[in-house]
């Protein structure tokens, strides 16, 4: 490995020696603050390197990871998003009565886990990243362990994650065994060799789709996402809905379009059942909710749902719909958290919607952030939500997908309703469970003010990322 | 030939590893007996990834077990802590205790 292909590396280092500090300066000063600030200094550092190393690009590293425009895209979004959940993260551990430094090491684990799944280009890259990823996560969502909730929800992820890893592991092993590489690139090449067995590898594949299924948590396989959701602490839940899920997607785009799965008619009609069942199963259950986190997690379900129409559409205008999607989908998922954690209290999250009755009143910038974010996440006009789901729309009509577009146009109406529920709770004259006006942080509310920020300016002015997108993931089609 | 067991049975017994983990993990009730079957799952992985390795002659499968091995232990460290956690809570390793949440 020469010097440049270390220095193309830069961020992955950084981020990976970032936690090892932390832990290192944990061994001797305990500070809150200190801790923060050291984690936000790793992730603007890790973010700033990707300028200077993106020059030096496309290479692969040892064969096992690959550094192109299009993994540093997705690692720069992970690294802000990770950013955001941190500032949030400060005030809600502040308020409870836990050790909270090693809450952060963990999170920085995790984000050094999605960095590598976005760049991996072979099987054991991708699984080292996978379980860099899912064991912080284990321990970050049964933090506050005193809280039975927390462990409860810890245990199903552990469970779950894990039976999920051995399939993924499992489906691995068949295609290698077949085609006698884990290199992700030469297996779409190796799998058109004559005397292949193609029910064998479809067999394996069928099994990784199962795996990352799970992580994505599409239909059939969501059964876990509502009790982790209600049960992990409100930025670890924002955290496993934008990071991890994101960097699987990124992933199975990727390798996707090289595989070219216009080409198995079995996986197309696999992905769009899939893609369908999620989006109905997600918005049909967040119908019911009274629990904000509970029905923001099946609205995730069908945000992944939305996303694998532009998936299934494949080409650049797809992944590019994909990636703007991606983005608007963390804004608004890290707002409406963030919300969620900034009014959070000691003994428990605020997340019953009758919590935020009448919260406009008490406070109006809370409850118009909040609002803006949810009407975003239905994808109303002026929000990134909308601009997200126009180029999905786009992506899908370009391919002639006009079934799952149809599908889509019906289901963002159904998840109209839910999101208008929460916010015609935000704005009622009753009173709500959260008695006094909230004291809001100021971390968290310099973080709520950025990311709606960040919402309008994508859903009023796309351009800008559409440029950075133009420059970073077209390039690799 | 260096390896005279034939793939095709290797490959079916990791898979009836696999599928033992699997029932295991649905059927059973106690906390450690899931956490076990996970672990048979991951090894007959592991198993089939060895196999695997040995039909094209390369280290590789190998090195994916030991990374398998790695990470098991890992999991399943962090497992037995929550396990102890919900042991101190409800005093039982019942996995139907833990379903505070539903809906």
């Amino acid at each position: 490995m020469d010097a440049d292909t270390l220095r193309a590396l830069l961020p992955l280092i950084i981020i990976s020696a970032t936690p090892v500090a932390v832990m290192l300066v944990l061994a001797f000063y305990r500070s809150h603050a200190l801790t923060v600030f050291l984690v936000l200094a790793g992730l603007a550092l890790s973010f700033a390197s990707l300028f200077p190393a993106s020059g030096l690009l496309p290479r692969m590293a040892a064969g096992l990871l690959v550094l192109d425009h299009y993994s540093f895209f997705f690692m720069g979004l992970m690294f802000a998003a990770t950013f955001a959940v941190a500032l949030l993260s400060y005030g809600y551990l502040g308020r409870k009565d836990i050790f909270p430094d090693e809450y952060y090491i963990l999170l920085l684990i995790a984000a050094a886990g999605s960095a590598v799944i976005v760049s991996s280009s072979h099987f054991a890259s991708f699984f080292l990243g996978l379980e860099l990823l899912s064991v912080p996560l284990y321990a970050l969502i049964s933090y506050p362990r005193a809280n039975p909730r927390n462990v409860e929800a810890g245990i199903k992820y552990l469970i779950l994650a894990g039976t999920s890893s051995a399939f993924l592991l499992f489906g691995m092993a068949l295609v290698y065994a077949e085609l006698g590489t884990m290199e992700f690139p030469r297996i779409s090449t190796a799998a058109l060799f004559p005397g292949t067995d193609r029910n064998f590898v479809l067999a394996g594949v069928a099994m990784i789709i199962t795996g990352i299924g799970f992580k994505l948590a599409l239909v059939p396989f969501h059964m876990w996402t509502p009790d982790v959701y209600e049960g992990a602490p409100a930025p670890v839940a924002a955290f496993v809905a934008t990071v991890s899920k994101g960097a699987m997607f990124a992933l199975l785009l990727r390798y996707f379009t090289i595989f070219d799965i216009r080409r198995y008619g079995s996986l197309m009609l696999l992905f769009t059942v899939i893609s369908i069942a999620s989006m109905f199963a997600g918005n049909l259950l967040a119908l019911f909710q009274n629990n904000v986190k509970r029905l923001l997690a099946y609205s995730s379900i069908a945000h992944l749902g939305y996303l694998l129409v532009a998936f299934l559409a494949s080409g650049v205008l797809a992944a590019a719909a994909v990636a703007f999607y991606l983005a608007a989908y963390f804004v608004s998922t890290l707002g409406a958290f963030g919300v969620i954690s900034v009014l959070s209290g000691k003994e428990r999250d605020a997340d019953m919607i009758d919590d935020y009755m009448g919260l406009a009143w008490r406070s109006p910038w809370l409850a118009g952030i909040f609002a803006a974010m949810l009407l975003s996440l239905a994808g109303i006009p002026l929000t990134a939500g909308f601009i997200g789901k126009f180029f999905i729309a786009a992506a899908g009509v370009d391919s002639s997908l006009w079934a799952l577009v149809i599908i889509l146009v019906i289901n963002s109406a159904i998840g109209l309703f839910y999101y208008l529920r929460v916010i015609a709770a935000l704005y009622s004259r009753r009173p709500g469970a959260l008695a006094a006006s909230p004291k809001l942080p100021v971390l968290g509310g310099i973080t709520l003010g950025a990311l709606s920020v960040a919402l309008l300016w994508l859903g009023v002015y796309p351009a800008t990322m559409l440029e950075i997108i133009r420059n970073t993931i077209s390039r690799f089609f | 030939m260096i390896f005279s067991v034939p793939m095709e049975e290797g490959l079916v017994l990791a898979w009836v590893l696999f599928v033992t983990g699997l029932v295991g993990v649905i059927v059973r009730r106690d906390i450690i007996f899931i956490l076990m079957s996970i672990e048979i799952m991951l090894n007959a992985a592991g198993l089939a990834f060895v196999i695997a390795g040995a039909r094209w002659a390369q280290p590789d499968g190998q090195v994916m077990f030991i990374f398998i091995m790695a990470m098991a232990a890992a999991e399943v460290s962090v497992g037995l802590a929550l396990v102890l956690q919900l042991y101190y809570r409800r005093k039982t390793l019942d996995v139907d205790s833990a379903s505070g949440m539903k809906g």
